[in-house]
């Protein structure tokens, strides 16, 4: 693949820069994260998700072949290092992601689209999560539906990832005055409402993340 | 005899309840595997509870007791992560409590189930003995002294159900009004989404919203919005 030539196929290669755009998002955005978490759970998202995604990177220094097996690697690494609920939950999403990718050592449009649904149907079987609650369901189903919607209208990856991202993070935005209704931060009840939730926040990161990596 | 697994946020909560519940039995329960924090400070590692299961693994079962919420998602994510050839439980238990019911039931012999029932009951004792001292219901509008008030009928199929009772908690809870809503004789603070579905009130109940406080018209016009619009949940006619 030329240096100029637009992705139109995820390898291991362009996953890897995905997470890697994904680990500087979260050292560029940590303190934020942690803001946002201080707010309404235990102040620890930000540093969490560095200490996972940084363990991530070195779990992948030497990458496998199959996008399955980075993808498994991936999980693997981000639960046993997160520690907080976004390990489990961030290592659900991989772990499924993995699952669904199987062998293929590259993704077309429609096949990493059915990646990141089966990831995110994971999402919800762990947190039992809908649509509403303020978690990082709402920035991901938008962002998954803008992605479908995006590939079945003919756009480019690389189109359909930077309408993801922009669902998002509008996503994210719409979680500001909702109650939460799961985690620590529904123990807050209505004083949950006017923060916008992290977990959402991190999620429109990992999708700006991927638009980036598919740019 | 089953296998017990503690899944907790802190190594030291999780040696100490398993220390406490061993004092019942003397070294003669059941085995208790503990899988407790994560990279070296609060939290749960899902590889870890995997570990604990293999470790307390026995033919009879295995019962997993965990404290606080991702407690719960590090359990069922380690089911995940592979087959288990024993049965597992996840309980509901609260973690001390029913830690030490389960230990003792434990063993004494008695299978997976009565162990998990057993624990699952482990509050029972403390809520009877401590009933005289039951936190009295939040400080609401007393009864006909609102400062607006209307009575509604629920239209949505489900009636107050968790996101309903969540959308009322969330418009309210924003406002400077206290807010109940009365139904069947009981009431519940318009701002706990937790106390208006204890209501239990569905389709076709009557319900009255009352206020009082600077925004007191406003809370109560935004419930009836909302009741009368059936929470969205009406099908487009």
């Amino acid at each position: 693949m030329g240096s100029l030539s637009v992705v139109e196929a995820v390898t291991v290669d362009v996953l890897v820069g995905w997470l890697s755009a994904f680990r500087d998002a979260v050292h560029e955005h940590g303190a934020y994260l942690t803001e946002l978490d201080s707010a309404i759970g235990d102040a620890d998202h930000g540093a969490n998700l560095i200490r996972g995604m940084d363990a991530v990177m070195a779990a992948v220094a030497s990458p496998p072949e199959a996008t399955g097996d980075l993808l498994k690697k991936v999980g693997m690494t981000l639960v046993t290092s997160v520690g907080g609920a976004s390990g489990p939950l961030y290592g659900t999403f991989f772990l499924r992601m993995a699952t669904a990718s199987g062998d293929a050592t590259s993704l077309d449009g429609p096949a990493l689209l059915a990646g990141l649904e089966a990831g995110l149907e994971g999402i919800v079987a762990r947190g039992k999560a809908e649509a509403g609650d303020k978690t990082m369901y709402d920035a991901l189903a938008p962002a998954l539906a803008a992605f479908s919607s995006s590939l079945d209208g003919g756009a480019s990856l690389a189109d359909a990832a930077r309408a993801a991202a922009g669902a998002a993070a509008a996503g994210r935005d719409a979680t500001e005055p909702m109650l939460a209704l799961k985690g620590r931060a529904s123990y807050l009840g209505e004083r949950s409402i006017g923060h916008i939730d992290p977990g959402a926040a991190s999620s429109a990161l990992l999708l700006d993340s991927l638009a980036g990596a598919l740019s | 005899m089953i296998g017990i697994v503690v899944v907790s946020h802190s190594p030291a909560l999780a040696e100490a309840a398993v220390a406490l519940a061993d004092e019942m039995v003397h070294g003669s329960g059941p085995v208790v595997a503990v899988a407790a924090g994560a990279a070296g400070g609060f939290g749960t590692d899902a590889t870890e509870v995997r570990r604990a299961l293999e470790k307390a693994s026995s033919p009879d079962g295995v019962l997993v007791l965990m404290d606080l919420g991702s407690a719960v998602l590090s359990a069922e994510l380690a089911l995940e992560l592979g087959p288990i050839d024993v049965p597992v439980r996840l309980s509901a238990a609260p973690l001390v409590e029913g830690l030490v019911a389960a230990v003792v039931r434990a063993a004494g012999g008695a299978d997976l189930d009565t162990v998990s029932r057993e624990a699952e009951a482990a509050l029972v004792p403390k809520v009877t003995s401590l009933a005289e001292h039951a936190t009295p219901p939040a400080a609401l509008v007393p009864a006909g002294e609102s400062d607006a008030s209307v009575r509604l009928t629920l239209v949505n199929p489900q009636g107050l159900h968790a996101r309903p009772a969540a959308q009322i908690a969330t418009a309210v809870g924003g406002l400077s009004a206290d807010v109940a809503v009365e139904a069947g004789g009981r009431r519940a603070d318009a701002s706990s989404s937790l106390e208006l579905m204890t209501l239990g009130a569905g389709q076709g109940v009557e319900i009255t919203v009352s206020a009082v406080g600077a925004d007191a018209a406003q809370a109560v016009a935004a419930v009836r919005e909302m009741v009368e619009a059936g929470f969205g949940e009406l099908e487009a006619s």
